[in-house]
Parts: structure tokens; C-alpha cells; sequence
């Protein structure tokens, strides 16, 4: 027999439909997992594969959708039982195959969810061993709601077999998957992790699934899967039916079928009857499949980056490269640093957030994976892989939720033979680097030797020309006056050779004084030239300039409407910044909670200040000021969180005029919701008001077993203990940590606060403080380290 | 498989006047007390919230005391079943704002913890009105006792498993949930609420 991905190049082929809706039918009762029939009704499943293979579908989904080893101790048997029943259907057929059906596990994945990324690859791995083992003729992954669940399935599924893998995914009426992902996303992901087949199932009904159509016809070359609902439910004489019938069904897929859609079948709610309209009316049509689209794109887990005319910014701020606050935070691990300058970019208009983490004295892989994990938890955009170890890109392009770009490979052999079965394995748009191992060539022609000579070995590799991004690389022109003349010259010639570009741009004028000057009309030159990519500082406000002054003069920007969105933006900042400068004091910006306005009036004292007047002389006092209008009851907690997160601000503005070996980390304390609870608002709310008073805070989380709060005091030489409990079940774990705490060092103290305790409570369990709301307990704070 | 007789409820947030009550109450301040910070984060949660709840309507056996058998789940708890009396029938509900608000919550978190406690305050407020409403719609002319969701009084956490498997929340609204069975989207609610046999009607 023809191998699916075969006879799909000469016919247009057919799933089934509902499997649920058919077995109801046969008296499988409401509530009951369905897969249970594989062992124990056979013969049902048997006969609801050969009433789908009459109506003339080509594949048969097996019955095996809830399958895994989570829910299941049996999923072997059940799997395999599965696999033999639709078997035994396709038997003797002509054109007849068997899809293994993968469903989600109903897990979400970290970082939003529990389930850790490798786990999810591990279960689906176990279900896919042995369904290969069974015979199955292709894998479908269905009914995936999460793009990320969906890449972990994809992976398991192309690590332990040579099956084709077809994918459909849930999109709603708006054309997003649950967690976001839009179909231009879903398909750049998917191309490149190379599935068979993409599309959509479930949810919808073929109605609602023409309004998508069009986005899969537009971006995918890889035939699309149509398998829709028969509409949407509704209660008819008191049952619940759905709302399309079959005629109706079958005229909306034959506007699929024209619209777009290759293979097509069903989900809820179709029958046999659905499938065999739908054969009927759609078999004669023209068919030929997708053709090979050229965009140059990469993903988040919402939405592609397309890379073409219109330039794309990539922010340059996490990299440690001449960024000391950066380094710093690496080698602590302070993500919360590294989220924030990724927030920011964000915020700043960049279109991808480039990650580079690499210290010597730091475990870079590791470090990388947290860092893009985390980032996909707080920003949107792609993310470019930054790294130069292969082991690194690897691990990052794996938990990576989308299709990365991957900074970068370079024209020797060793990092071509490194890079290149990354990208084939995981997909990914690729920076080359113009670069080889007899270094930068000096003329234009030389890197555009390079150039065609990474893309030639890069199609060696089944890695597609439109993936490759080069960057002929600018060099500093204060070194070589020729540099950028060169680097211009070699990004117009690498037009030529049919790929995009791209640069690191700031590195043109290192050495020079006022180097946005130089950055900045290299940008504009670089533009005119045809640059897609830039690596640049999306918070220099001359870079951004150029930015939207190109758009808008090269007919990127219809009626300059960005344009002028991001002029008046920034005039409203310099009004703001003016009126900070009359009215505000840091003070009245504090009390006011007026975050801008306090980093600007900080900036000002800064020059003219020592770092702890500005501390004990106006952000503590205006602390005072608010806290005891909080505990007068005349401000709302808001309000006070408002001030504390203006403090926090004026106080990070600050903590960068104090050289690191002198920042005070004497005032500290370990925050932590003890064991058994995971209620934290009340402790996030004591770490922020302390860290607006400047205490260094040790924040171990929630539900925290307290010898892991004992080891952080003592490994930071830290006497003073916050624990937060919000039920009265862990109070006793409370007690518990008090009295180790105790055993250990009496000299430290503890503060005990949350909605459960009273200050007979805290006596109770031995503590020394009961903090009775969050100003207090940082009163209490003041006094124990006065 | 999902099963076929789930319906689904969506509203557009701006049909939903957010719970003030439960608004005051979590963010500790006087009902109906506004500012520019609350104002601005209701409007922001309010772009990126997507309401969305699935139903069924399906018989409660009550062969004994404190032992109420949906079909799909057989639950032993004495407030659900003091809850229940008077009713031989059931609505099951789940309800989330959608994932979009964690994500909006995660990244509060880092920027700014004034907004981060209000917006999840609101978010509360916010899911508990859509459950009022969804309610409403599905109650009709029927007279029904007040929700009531796992983890209240005896009625174990442990029944969201089966609950969202029957209601196919994971395909449809995409909940998941932990191994201690908290759900994410967290802003989300799982509820039976009765409907008072006709005698009672």
C-alpha cells in the first residue's frame, strides 16, 4: 500500500467523522470514556471504522483520543486494542489507513501551567512507541487547544517513529487557539517541525471555519486538514442536537474544499452520512496541493513575524555584552530583571526580543531555557536564540514555544555541521553570519561568497533558502572607515541572492562619541539599502525615530498613522517630563504614586545627592506619609501598593548610583507562605512594601517547607523571618517553622501575618511579631534593624 | 471524545457589569470607591477577558443521606446535599475568563505590584459577575438554589477531575488542572446549581 503522503499528491482524501456522536448512537452511555470499548465492545468499534470506510473515507481515526498513561494504567492494551479494531475495518480495503488519534492530555504546561515541557514529550512517547509497534499507518494529533502541548506532541511523535504526522488544531470563532496562537503562528511552527499535514478540527462548524480558511490558504505549504464540527449545539424538544445538517454540511465543505482545504472529514457531531455528502459533493472538484510560499517568518505562541519589506526590530537589551546591572543579574539569577528589559522592549514597539545569556561563570544552557521560558510567560513576540554553543541553541530551540530565530550560524564547517541539524529538527529562521575560518572577508563580494556558500549547504540539509537571514555584519567604523560603506554594499548584493538580512547595528559606531548619531543614520542608510533586520536599542529615541520616518516616507505606514501615534506619544512624554519637573517633588510623586514622575525627580537628585539621602530624606519619608495615611484608614491599599511601586522605582534608580559591592544587604529579611499554602497575596504585598523601604527581601514563594526557610536564613546571614499563612489548616506548619527556626539560631525573628491569625495566634505558636497588616510589619522591620 | 450535549454561554465583557461587592471586598476598599488605577485596569482587563461557559443539564440520584450521584460523578457531602434538596435535576457549569488574564497577571507581576493586586482583584470580581450571568441565562423561569462549587464546606476540591472531564472544559475552555486540583485559567469557577423540582417551582 502507498505510503498516505503518496496518494494525497494524486487524490484528495477523506477522514472520518464523529466518533462519540456514532457511539452514543450505539449505546455508549454520556460520561463514559469511549476508549474503555476498545477491549470491551470490539465489535462496535469495528463496525463504527467500517460504517466511515463505506462512506468512503480513506482514514479512520483510531478510538484512542484519551488515551495515556496519566489517565490510563492500561494505555498499552487499550491503545493497542484500538489499533486492531480500525485495522480489522481497513483490512482488505483499497486506499484505507489507519491514523493514530493523540489528544491532548487536559495538563496545561509550565510556564502558566504544571506540566513540565519534557514530561508532556514523555507521555505522548509512550503512546506513540506503541501505536508504531500496532501497526498504525500515520499519527493525528487532534483537538489541540495549546500550541505548546501540540510542539511537545509533534516532537514525540517524530522522535519515535518514521510515520507521517498529521496535526489539527482548535481555533475559535475569532481564529485563535485557546492560548493564543493565530493560524499563521500554528503553520510556521508546524512547517517547521515538518508535520505532513495541518489544519483544523473541532469547535466550529464548516460555517464558522470559512472565515479562517483564507489565513491557511495564505501561509501554508503543507496540505490543509479540514475536520469541523456538524455546527454548534442547541436543545431541540429537550435534547441537545448540533445545528447543521447533512446537506448543509456538505455544501459548506465544498466552499472549504475551494477555499483551501486539501483533506477533508469530520469531528462532534458528524456521522457517516456527513462524510459521504461531503466525498460525494467534493471528489469531482479540482484538487492540487499547496503551492511553496515564500515568506520569511518566525512565531511566538500568538502570532508570525513576517520578514519583508517592512523592517523588523529586534530589541539588543538582554545581552551582557558592556551591561553590567545585566551581568550582574545573570549571575544572581534575578529573572525578574531579565523579564522586565523583555516587558519593556515590548512595550518599546520591537518586533522580536533577542536573548543572549552567555557569562563564563555562569551554566549558560540552563540559564538560557529559564530565561525563554519565562520571557514567553510575560511577552508576546518571538524570541531570537542568541548563543554561540550549539548545546545551548539546542535546548533553548527545543522548550522554545513557536518558531525561533536562531542567532546564529557562521561559514565554517564546524558551525554549519553544528547548527544546521538544529534547524532541520526544530525549525527555525537562521542569522547567518558572513564570517569563515579565514575570518571577515574585507569586501562586500567576499561575504557574499560566504553568503551563497551557507545557503547552498543550508538546502543540503532540507533547511528552506527563505529561512536564512544573513548579516554581513557591521563593523566599527572608527576602526575602518570603510566598514560600513562595505556592510551596505554586502547587504544589497545579499538581496540579490533571494534571502533577507539582517544587523547588529549599534556595534558601527563603538569608540565614537555620541554614538546615536552614527547609529542611527547607519540605520536609515542600512534601510535604503534594503535591510529587513535590525539588532537594535529600542529605548534610543533616534533609532525609533529613523524607525518611523522610513515607514512612513516608504509607503509602509497607511496614512502615517503609526507615525503619528508615536510622535504624539513622545511628545506627551515631554510634556510629562516638564510638568515633572515644575510641579512634582519625589515626595508628592510618591505619595501620588506616580511612577514616571518619580524615576525622572530621582534622576535629577541623583546628580546632586548621595544615594542615602535620597533614601532616608525623601522616598522613606514619603513611605511614612502614605503608610500612615493607609493606617488611619484615609488611603486604600491601591493607593499605598501605587506609592510602594513609585518607591520601588525611585528606589532601583538609586540602587544603580551604588556600586554593587556596597549595597546594603545587612537590612534583610525571608519572606515565605508556609508549608501547605499557596496563598501569597498578602506576602506579596509585605515583600513590595519592604522593598520599597529598601530591605532585601529573600522571597521564597509559596507553600515552603520550612527547612528550606531556615537553610535560606542562615545562608544569608538574614535574622529576620516573614511567614504568611491564609489557612487555619497550616498554621500548625507554621508553628512548625517557628520552632526550628528556634532550634536553629534563637536569635533570629519571626513575623507571622495573614487572614487566619491574631495576635493570640501568634503567641500561641511562639512567634515575636504578629504583623497585623503590611505597614506594620515593615514598623516592625525599622525597629529591629535601627 | 467530547460528549454532545454541552452548551456553551460566551458574553462580551462589557455586558458585564463587574461584581462590586466582591470588587470592594478584595481590594479592601469602601463598595462602589473608584480611581484612575482601577479605572485603568478594568479597562484593560476588560480588552483582553474572554468569557466563556459550558453547561449540561443532567439528573441527581440521591440514594442516600449526604450521597448525591450525577451520573458522571457520585459525590458524599452533606452541604451539597442540604443544597440540593428539593431538586431532582442539576445545571453543571464551568467558567473562565480565559488564559489571556494569567498572562496579563504574570506580567503585572514583574511590572507593577499595584496593578498586578488590583487587576487580579478585578479578575475576580469579573468571573464571579459572568457566573451570575451565565446563571441567570441558564435558570430562566426555574427557581434555583444559590452555586455551589467544589472546595465549599465537604464538597471535596478532588470533584473537579471528573466534573471538568464530563463538561469537556479542557476542549472547550481550555482548564486545566493541577495535581491540587487548582485550575488554570485561574480565574476560573467550577458549580452545580439546582433546579427546584416543579412542585417546588
Amino acid at each position: 500500500m502507498k505510503k498516505i503522503t503518496e496518494l494525497m499528491k494524486e487524490k484528495r482524501i477523506y477522514f472520518d467523522g464523529g466518533t462519540g456522536t456514532v457511539l452514543q448512537s450505539m449505546g455508549l452511555p454520556a460520561g463514559q470514556s469511549p476508549e474503555l470499548w476498545n477491549l470491551t465492545h470490539p465489535d462496535k468499534i469495528i463496525e463504527l471504522h467500517n460504517m466511515y470506510f463505506d462512506a468512503g473515507a480513506n482514514i479512520v481515526k483510531t478510538n484512542t483520543f484519551g488515551i495515556n498513561r496519566e489517565k490510563f494504567a492500561d494505555y498499552r492494551e487499550l491503545i493497542a486494542a484500538g489499533i486492531r479494531c480500525a485495522k480489522t475495518a481497513a483490512g482488505g480495503r483499497k486506499d484505507a489507513y489507519v491514523a493514530f488519534d493523540m489528544g491532548p492530555t487536559g495538563q496545561l504546561l509550565e510556564p502558566l501551567g504544571p506540566l513540565k515541557f519534557e514530561d508532556a514529550v514523555s507521555i505522548f512517547a509512550d503512546n506513540v512507541k506503541a501505536a508504531v509497534e500496532c501497526g498504525a499507518d500515520l499519527i493525528l494529533i487532534e483537538t489541540m487547544n495549546d500550541s505548546y502541548e501540540t510542539k511537545a506532541a509533534v516532537l514525540a511523535a517524530k522522535e519515535n517513529s518514521d510515520l507521517p504526522v498529521f496535526v489539527t488544531n482548535v481555533y475559535d470563532a475569532g481564529g485563535k487557539l485557546m492560548t493564543g496562537a493565530n493560524p499563521a503562528a500554528m503553520i510556521a511552527m508546524l512547517e517547521g517541525l515538518k508535520v505532513d499535514a495541518l489544519g483544523m478540527n473541532c469547535s466550529l462548524g464548516p460555517d464558522m471555519m470559512l472565515d479562517i480558511i483564507g489565513e491557511f490558504k495564505k501561509y501554508s505549504s503543507t496540505p490543509v486538514i479540514v475536520n469541523p464540527n456538524a455546527g454548534l449545539p442547541e436543545v431541540r424538544d429537550g435534547k441537545t442536537v448540533y445545528n447543521i445538517g447533512v446537506k448543509e454540511f456538505s455544501e459548506y465543505m465544498v466552499k472549504l474544499a475551494k477555499g483551501g482545504a486539501d483533506i477533508l472529514g469530520g469531528c462532534c457531531g458528524t456521522t457517516p452520512e456527513f462524510i459521504a455528502a461531503t466525498v460525494e459533493q467534493t471528489a469531482s472538484l479540482p484538487y492540487s496541493l499547496p503551492s511553496e510560499k515564500d515568506f520569511t517568518c518566525v512565531s511566538s505562541y500568538t502570532h508570525a513575524v513576517i520578514v519583508g519589506e517592512d523592517p523588523v526590530l529586534i530589541g539588543e537589551r538582554i545581552n551582557p555584552t558592556g551591561k553590567p546591572k545585566l551581568k550582574e543579574a545573570l549571575r544572581s539569577g534575578d529573572l525578574n530583571y531579565i523579564l522586565n528589559e523583555g516587558i519593556r522592549q515590548t512595550d518599546a514597539g520591537c518586533h522580536i526580543l533577542d536573548v543572549n545569556v552567555g557569562l563564563p561563570e555562569i551554566d549558560e544552557t540552563e540559564m538560557m531555557v529559564r530565561c525563554v521560558s519565562a520571557l514567553q510567560a510575560v511577552t508576546d513576540l518571538p524570541l531570537q536564540i542568541d548563543s554561540t554553543k550549539s548545546d545551548t541553541l539546542e535546548s533553548a530551540m527545543r522548550v522554545y514555544n513557536g518558531k525561533p530565530l536562531v542567532n546564529s550560524v557562521n561559514g565554517t564547517e564546524e558551525s554549519m555541521k553544528n547548527v544546521f541539524p538544529l534547524v532541520q529538527k526544530y525549525g527555525g529562521g537562521l542569522i547567518a553570519l558572513t564570517i569563515d575560518e579565514t575570518g571577515i572577508p574585507e569586501t562586500a563580494e567576499g561575504r557574499t561568497k560566504i553568503a551563497s556558500e551557507i545557503i547552498a549547504r543550508a538546502v543540503e540539509y532540507g533547511i528552506r533558502k527563505k529561512d536564512i537571514i544573513v548579516d554581513p555584519l557591521a563593523l566599527t567604523v572608527s576602526s575602518n572607515p570603510e566598514s560600513a560603506k562595505v556592510t551596505l554594499e554586502a547587504v544589497r548584493q545579499i538581496r540579490a541572492l533571494g534571502v533577507k538580512t539582517s544587523l547588529g547595528i549599534s556595534n558601527i559606531s563603538f569608540g565614537l562619541p555620541q554614538r546615536e548619531l552614527i547609529t542611527s543614520t547607519f540605520y536609515a542608510n542600512a534601510l535604503q539599502t534594503g535591510l529587513n533586520c535590525a539588532i537594535m536599542n529600542p529605548f534610543s529615541a533616534a533609532m525609533m525615530n529613523v524607525y518611523y520616518a522610513y515607514r512612513a516616507l516608504n509607503m509602509l505606514d497607511s496614512g502615517c498613522v503609526d507615525y503619528i501615534s508615536y510622535a504624539s506619544s513622545a511628545s506627551d512624554k515631554n510634556n510629562q517630563a516638564a510638568a515633572a519637573k515644575t510641579e512634582e517633588t519625589l515626595h508628592t510623586a510618591i505619595v501620588k504614586g506616580l511612577k514616571d514622575s518619580a524615576v525622572l525627580k530621582t534622576e535629577e537628585l541623583i546628580k546632586i545627592n548621595a544615594p542615602l539621602t535620597i533614601i532616608n530624606e525623601h522616598i522613606i519619608p514619603a513611605l511614612n506619609e502614605i503608610g500612615t495615611a493607609f493606617e488611619q484608614k484615609k488611603a486604600y491599599l491601591p493607593q499605598l501598593l501605587m506609592s510602594a511601586d513609585a518607591a520601588s522605582a525611585a528606589f532601583e534608580v538609586v540602587k544603580r548610583n551604588i556600586p554593587t559591592e556596597q549595597s546594603d544587604k545587612s537590612r534583610a529579611i525571608v519572606l515565605a507562605t508556609v508549608q501547605g499554602d499557596i496563598h501569597d497575596i498578602g506576602k506579596n504585598i509585605v515583600k513590595v512594601l519592604m522593598e520599597s523601604y529598601g530591605f532585601t527581601v529573600y522571597d521564597l514563594g509559596r507553600d515552603v517547607a520550612p527547612e528550606k526557610i531556615r537553610d535560606c536564613a542562615l545562608e544569608h546571614h538574614c535574622r529576620l523571618v516573614g511567614l504568611s499563612a491564609l489557612m487555619t489548616t497550616t498554621v500548625p506548619a507554621m508553628a512548625e517553622t517557628i520552632r526550628l527556626l528556634n532550634e536553629t539560631d534563637r536569635s533570629i525573628k519571626v513575623i507571622v501575618g495573614g487572614a487566619v491569625l491574631n495576635q493570640e495566634y501568634a503567641d500561641m505558636i511562639g512567634a515575636d511579631h504578629y504583623g497585623a497588616d503590611a505597614m506594620d510589619s515593615v514598623r516592625y522591620a525599622e525597629a529591629f534593624y535601627a | 471524545m467530547k460528549n454532545s450535549d454541552i452548551m456553551m454561554i460566551t458574553a462580551d465583557a462589557e455586558k458585564i457589569p463587574f461584581n462590586q461587592n466582591e470588587l470592594a471586598h478584595r481590594l479592601g476598599v469602601a463598595r462602589g470607591y473608584s480611581d484612575e488605577l482601577i479605572v485603568r485596569c478594568t479597562e484593560k482587563l476588560k480588552n483582553i477577558v474572554d468569557f466563556k461557559c459550558v453547561y449540561i443539564r443532567t439528573p441527581v440520584i440521591k440514594k442516600k443521606e449526604n450521597i448525591c450521584d450525577f451520573g458522571f460523578m457520585s459525590v458524599e457531602s452533606r452541604n451539597l446535599y442540604n443544597n440540593l434538596k428539593g431538586c431532582s435535576e442539576v445545571f453543571a457549569m464551568a467558567l473562565t475568563t480565559g488564559i489571556a488574564v494569567d498572562r496579563e497577571l504574570a506580567k503585572l507581576r514583574i511590572t507593577s505590584r499595584a496593578e498586578y493586586f488590583v487587576t487580579d482583584g478585578i479578575a475576580s470580581a469579573a468571573i464571579d459577575s459572568f457566573a451570575d450571568y451565565a446563571s441567570a441565562k441558564m435558570r430562566g423561569d426555574k427557581k434555583c438554589p444559590p452555586r455551589f462549587s467544589p472546595g465549599y464546606g465537604d464538597f471535596s476540591l478532588t470533584f473537579q477531575r471528573p466534573f471538568l472531564e464530563r463538561l469537556g472544559a479542557h476542549a472547550l475552555l481550555g482548564i486545566t488542572l493541577d495535581s491540587s486540583c487548582m485550575m488554570t485559567p485561574i480565574k476560573s469557577i467550577t458549580a452545580i446549581m439546582g433546579i427546584k423540582d416543579e412542585e417546588n417551582n
